[in-house]
């Protein structure tokens, strides 16, 4: 891998000339875009982040006061300060925010913040597709809030139980626009966690093995390996949703053999993995100061793996602990039950963890360390509620009453807000340089922590007391005025103690400059200075240790003045490290996108399909779907996979790396990979909603005019044109690899053909046995689940003949074949996609 | 912590004094309801053992001098309190609670009850071993000291039969017939409600629970199982001439409707409107004119046209439906 | 695997842990837990009568839970002798591969221990219920 025409000097890091070159490049560089439209192009995480999180935070103020009025109106017995509907929507709306608005995108948002700097890299591996997600995230939020301002918001509940949701006379505007507008937000989430996960695993800095990594990020890859498996269920119910209130497809009517809990399970799947989703981050948080603040190593590193890991796995055997009441077999329930109570025993591992780490260490008081036990305590009570109610019978008095609005808001509060709060005094000064002050924060936070408990201790007893959830009004006679009164203080409380943080950040900037790492952290993020450079690290260390800046010598100084990797940006591009998954050898040097307005452009397109559908503008929002095409082939063609100008590159210490891999050791390949997973989820959520319906019903398939299904012939034609398809792209990769680039075009030919005859096939089982999905909702789950594989098969046909195309023009050569090799890890997944299809549409009648 | 967090259970010392007894699961009148309150003890009292041992020991952990406790002592620490000792506890409060989850045994000649739940009202049927079916709407009257069977079902959307203080609650999904097996303990008179959000009216779909003697129980429901008398009086003429009768039977007067509540016995009941108001002359009279001033959402229409007078005719009419 | 002459070295030392071994121990939590739940459900929305027998579901449970606690105790000794590989003691927090060898040992090995548990709790309702009611 060496050049041989002129031997690599390495440049002299001692002389600070060489040195003042470097910076002048690097500033160049990753000079942020100017211009009052342009700068909001940028794709740098530093800003993008910021922007996410403000954005986050301003969601977060608006569902609070949705609550206080909400509280307001519950403060005495028979209020009618606001009307049943507009209370409908408030509650709707502020679980909704609370949820898909703030907890799951503020964790994306700091983490984007901070993942590189914790890493040691300059930039996450799509910066592109950060400012893709913030964009979709801020044009989503504001359509679903903003429908309050025209008593249009939906107000079905968060859960948005069918059939009140699915029934067009019960339901109006409100409940598309929360599953369409939620709907584009989860997939920006997903987004995020793929790019987080890439991160996490590819982005490393040199010699940060997984035994080194800052634990936060452990949590966060584990996080979002959770988004990647949650999500994906409920996506697959909000089509089966959609497709019920705007085609009448009856999958939750029960008329029509559907059956409304079908939509539970979908919700819940994702619903309570939600809450640890939510969660985790938050401790990650913790994980991260307690250190700091107990000066010393966090006692039980791989204890914290096998918490965060473990409560990853349990998180996925808990849904049914929501729908304890639905008349499930008792057996069933103590499934849940079970798998319930075992979910504490890792979260009571971290507890310990922290306190044992408090106790070996040098426990300095500070302002974040008072928000992170005053966190522990609350979340503590939520926890053990949570036990509680984990005991099914105890669940079946305590569920869907007040009980469970204190349980939750102790968990979440204590679990996502006050640990948030944590973090924003801990790591404030790391994003503006400033601290922010202690005595405001010390006021706010007993403001807060005596607010938020007189808000929700006293809803304990309001529940057991006989008050039921999701009541705009409740009668004098149940004696629970002065618990509700209570409660409305408290959250008014509440509410002031947050207006005093407002406050406090809005004096930040008349602050002076803190100095760097005021906090004697030992961590890489702390490493930014004060007045910080756009380019996020300076040179990108070597690491020895999980604690590099108390334990590494000189490193600072080192890393301030390019002595290890990557100094320099001699190409004037942007440039980052990618490492191995286990030991972190350096891999390559990828170069990230740079400011764009393509993410916004598709953006804006793809918030049309959503948007315009819920208007039920059907011809504009195919137009927009066309126009998202259109604008993602154009960022790809443009901004991916480039051909470098020279095979490799030297970035210090005699590492010589290339500056393109293609297949499994690059970042691009394992985000396609990831994405694929979280697709495959979804799909299996269809597949189990056929299978769930085959359950209930004792005559599944029924027989009857339009209830025939597709019949065993075409499912297997489309099978074997599927699989056809498939292998002519496996062979196209296998001999453009070899060099015979014509095969390879020849044979992606060949892939084109199979699998556009196989998307008609598909499509041809339903429609040649005229099966009509609004009669029942057999016919209505098989055209589902034809349609999915007819869309996959036409984003595979696209993927093809892009790949084609680019072969043709010259981006794709043997040696630098990512896109081959991309498409192929899609066209394995399509491969499976259509075996279960037409096994289950085709095959399955004859043995059922 | 600790100063905060036992206040408002101070404070609600007082309040909880005046607090109702009929519908708290804090107020058991049923076998069920009983349990889960002995079970609740359990679980509040060990949170609250918990909880403070953890604040104490969070205390200890802040104030240790550096180093008092070594990375092997600590790892022990983790080890016992946070994984095998939570383990064991938790093991044992499901041997203890599973078992809790068994239904009473129910046998073919007990009464059963079927229960509808509709926006935003109960539709009741009694399916007394041997006799006939008998109809009645938002009252749900129980023998006590018997089992009794419910039958759960949702019409149009997902509700929820939750009476606090005879079982836990069980949901009524359309599609779905779920079962509750229930025993009262208590004579008295309770109340019920929807417990999951069902619509505009959801806040206000309640209904009362009377627990008799089973003696008492049986006479009235042979009185229940009775057509209503015939009477001329204006209100009845009204009734019909408004199309009342159209939704709602008035079994010996009136055709079979199947849409509204059943009539037949409606002077007899405590409340109106589904739990909402009680049953005086002045509230039948201003419900029927305007049902959705009392009730957001509620199905009846509302009779504009309709004066003051003819719904007071009306409304004597109905309370003389005993 | 063992016929390995060199006594030294233990077969289980040459298998490798990785991320995907770490969450073995999990996994087989998952897959004990969906076959009950799924077993159960399964037969009872499948049933007419809600007091319908779960029969031979108990004797399947025993055997599934033997085997999940069996795969599971066989994943942690191997991460047991992993983690004893020599070098320094714990934490495990240098930058060598042993120590990061070890790390993911121990992690495994703790998985194993919780997994064992959650096996455990699963397998509990099948003494309590044996119907569909």
């Amino acid at each position: 891998m060496t050049t041989e025409s002129t031997p690599y000097v390495a440049p002299d890091q001692n002389d600070p000339a060489v040195r003042k070159g470097q910076e002048d490049r690097l500033r160049e560089v990753w000079k942020p875009p100017s211009g009052w439209f342009f700068r909001w192009t940028d794709v740098n995480n530093n800003r993008i982040g910021v922007w996410y999180t403000l954005t986050a935070f301003g969601f977060m103020l608006f569902a609070g006061v949705l609550a206080l009025i909400m509280r307001t109106q519950l403060a005495v017995p028979n209020n009618d300060l606001v009307t049943a509907n507009t209370f409908n929507q408030l509650f709707t709306l502020h679980g909704s925010m609370m949820m898909f608005l703030f907890a799951v995108p503020m964790f994306e948002a700091v983490s984007i913040i901070l993942l590189p700097q914790l890493l040691g890299a300059r930039d996450l591996p799509f910066p592109r597709l950060s400012g893709f997600g913030y964009w979709s995230f801020l044009i989503g939020g504001v359509f679903v809030s903003g429908s309050i301002f025209f008593d249009a918001a939906p107000d079905g509940g968060w859960f948005m139980y069918p059939p009140l949701t699915t029934r067009t006379d019960l339901s109006g505007l409100g409940a598309d626009i929360w599953m369409l507008g939620l709907s584009f937000i989860e997939v920006s989430s997903v987004a995020a966690a793929v790019e987080l996960i890439v991160g996490v695993l590819k982005c490393r800095p040199p010699g940060m093995r997984l035994n080194l990594m800052p634990l936060y990020a452990w949590y966060i890859l584990v996080v979002a390996v959770m988004i990647l498996f949650a999500f994906p269920p409920l996506i697959a119910g909000d089509v089966l949703f959609e497709m019920e209130r705007l085609l009448n497809w009856p999958f939750f009517n029960a008329e029509k053999g559907g059956d409304p809990l079908l939509w539970q399970h979908l919700f819940w799947i994702f619903g309570h993995p939600e809450v640890y989703i939510v969660f985790l981050p938050s401790i990650a948080l913790f994980a991260m100061l307690i250190p700091t603040f107990a000066q010393r190593h966090l006692l039980g590193y791989p204890w914290i793996v096998l918490a965060a890991v473990g409560t990853a796995f349990l998180s996925f055997g808990l849904w049914v602990h929501h729908m304890f009441t639905t008349g499930l077999p008792k057996i069933s329930l103590a499934f849940f039950a079970a798998a319930s109570e075992a979910v504490a025993i890792p979260t009571g591992v971290q507890i310990f963890v922290f306190i044992a780490t408090l106790w070996a260490g040098n426990v300095k008081k500070s302002t974040p360390l008072l928000y992170a036990s005053g966190s522990l305590a609350v979340f503590v009570i939520g926890g053990l509620t949570g036990v509680m109610v984990a005991v099914a019978p105890f669940d079946w008095q305590a569920h869907d009453t007040y009980f469970i609005v204190a349980h939750l808001h102790y968990v979440l509060i204590g679990g996502t807000l006050l640990p948030l709060f944590a973090g924003l005094y801990y790591y404030w000064p790391l994003v503006t340089g400033k601290k922010l002050s202690d005595r405001l924060g010390r006021i706010a936070f007993w403001i807060m922590f005596v607010g938020m408990n007189l808000t929700f201790f006293p809803m304990h007893l309001s529940g057991l007391l006989g008050m039921p959830r999701r009541v705009f009004t409740y009668p004098e006679e149940l004696g629970i005025g002065g618990l509700n009164l209570a409660s409305t203080a408290g959250s008014y409380l509440f509410a002031l103690g947050v207006l005093i943080v407002c406050i406090d950040l809005a004096l930040s900037p008349r602050r002076p400059k803190a100095p760097r790492n005021p906090w004697n952290a030992g961590t890489l993020e702390w490493l930014a200075l004060p007045d910080d450079e756009d380019w996020g690290i300076r040179s990108v260390p070597l690491i020895e240790s999980r604690y590099p800046i108390w334990d590494q010598k000189n490193f600072v100084q080192k890393v301030d003045e390019g002595r290890f990797f990557l100094p320099d940006a001699e190409e004037m591009r942007r440039e980052s490290i990618i490492t191995t998954v286990l030991d972190a050898r350096p891999l390559q040097v990828i170069r990230l996108g740079t400011p764009s307005v393509k993410p916004m452009m598709t953006a804006v397109a793809l918030a049309g399909v959503f948007i315009l559908t819920t208007y039920h503008l059907y011809l504009l929002s195919a137009l927009s779907g066309i126009a998202t095409l259109a604008c993602v082939l154009w960022w790809l063609w443009t901004g991916t996979a480039e051909i470098p100008e020279k095979p490799t590159k030297h970035i210090g210490h005699g590492i010589e790396v290339p500056l393109y891999t293609s297949g499994p050791s690059a970042p691009g390949w394992w985000a396609m990979f990831i994405t694929m997973m979280a697709d495959a989820t979804a799909f299996s959520g269809l597949v189990f909603g056929y299978f769930f319906f085959w359950t209930i019903h004792t005559n599944f398939p029924p027989t009857g005019a339009g209830l025939d299904g597709p019949g065993v012939f075409w499912p297997m034609v489309a099978l074997a044109l599927t699989l056809t398809g498939w292998a002519a792209t496996v062979g196209a990769r296998e001999v453009h690899r070899r060099g015979n680039v014509a095969a390879g075009r020849a044979l992606l030919v060949v892939g084109i053909v199979t699998t556009l005859s196989s998307l008609f096939a598909g499509l041809a089982g339903p429609w040649v046995s005229g099966m009509d999905p609004e009669l029942h909702v057999y016919p209505a789950i098989v055209w589902t689940l034809a349609i999915w594989t007819a869309v996959h098969a036409a984003i595979g046909v696209i993927m093809q003949t892009y790949t084609l195309a680019r072969s043709l023009a010259g981006k794709m050569t043997p040696v630098y074949d990512a896109d081959l090799r991309n498409i192929t890890v899609y066209h394995h997944f399509l491969a499976l996609t259509g075996i279960v299809t037409f096994c289950t549409i085709g095959l399955f009648p004859g043995v059922a | 912590m600790r100063k905060v967090k036992f206040l408002p259970v101070a404070m609600c010392l007082p309040i909880l004094a005046a607090c109702n007894r009929h519908q708290s699961t804090l107020a058991p009148f049923g076998e069920e309801a009983d349990k889960v309150r002995s079970i609740a003890i359990v679980l509040v009292v060990g949170s609250v053992i918990l909880a403070a041992g953890l604040a104490l020991l969070m205390r200890h952990a802040m104030r240790a001098p550096e180093g008092r406790l070594t990375h092997k002592g600590g790892m022990k620490l983790v080890l016992w309190l946070g994984g095998i000792g939570p383990s064991i506890l938790l093991l044992g409060l499901l041997l203890y609670a599973l078992p809790a989850m068994r239904p009473i045994p129910v046998a073919d000649t007990d009464l059963r009850i079927g229960v509808e739940g509709e926006q935003f009202w109960w539709r009741v049927r009694y399916a007394p071993p041997g006799g006939p079916l008998v109809e009645s709407a938002n009252e749900l009257r129980l023998p006590v000291g018997r089992t009794v069977e419910l039958s759960l079902r949702g019409t149009d959307v997902i509700h929820s039969f939750w009476v606090p203080g005879l079982a836990g609650k069980m949901d009524m999904i359309p599609g779905r017939t779920n079962r509750l097996i229930v025993r009262a303990t208590k004579a008295g008179t309770y109340r019920g409600v929807c417990a999951e959000f069902c619509g505009l009216g959801h806040a206000l779909m309640a209904f009362d629970v009377v627990a008799m003697e089973p003696a008492a129980f049986e006479r009235w429901l042979a009185a229940q199982a009775r057509p209503a008398t015939p009477t001329a009086s204006p209100g009845a003429r009204l009734f019909a001439s408004y199309g009342c009768s159209g939704c709602h039977s008035v079994r010996g007067i009136g055709p079979v409707a199947k849409i509204g509540p059943d009539l037949t016995h409606f002077g007899s009941r405590a409340t109106l409107a589904a739990g909402v108001l009680p049953m005086t002359h002045a509230n039948i009279a201003g419900f029927v004119r305007d049902p959705g001033k009392t009730k957001p959402g509620v199905r009846m229409p509302a009779f504009p046209q309709m004066s003051a007078a003819e719904a007071d005719q009306i409304a004597s009419y109905l309370q003389g439906l005993k | 695997m063992t016929t390995s002459k060199d006594n030294r070295k233990h077969w289980a030392r040459d298998l490798k842990v990785t991320l995907w071994t770490l969450i073995l121990p999990p996994t087989i939590w998952a897959v004990h837990f969906m076959f009950c739940y799924l077993w159960v459900a399964v037969t009872c929305a499948k049933s007419p009568t809600p007091g319908t027998a779960l029969n031979g579901f108990p004797l399947a449970t025993l055997i599934a839970t033997i085997v999940a606690l069996l795969g599971i105790v066989a994943a942690g000794y191997i991460a047991r002798v992993q983690s004893q590989t020599p070098g320094d003691p714990a934490p495990h927090d240098e930058g060598t591969a042993i120590d990061r060898l070890r790390f993911l040992a121990l992690s495994t090995r703790l998985l194993a221990g919780l997994s064992f548990v959650a096996v455990i709790f699963t397998a509990l309702p099948v003494i309590v219920f044996g119907d569909c009611r």
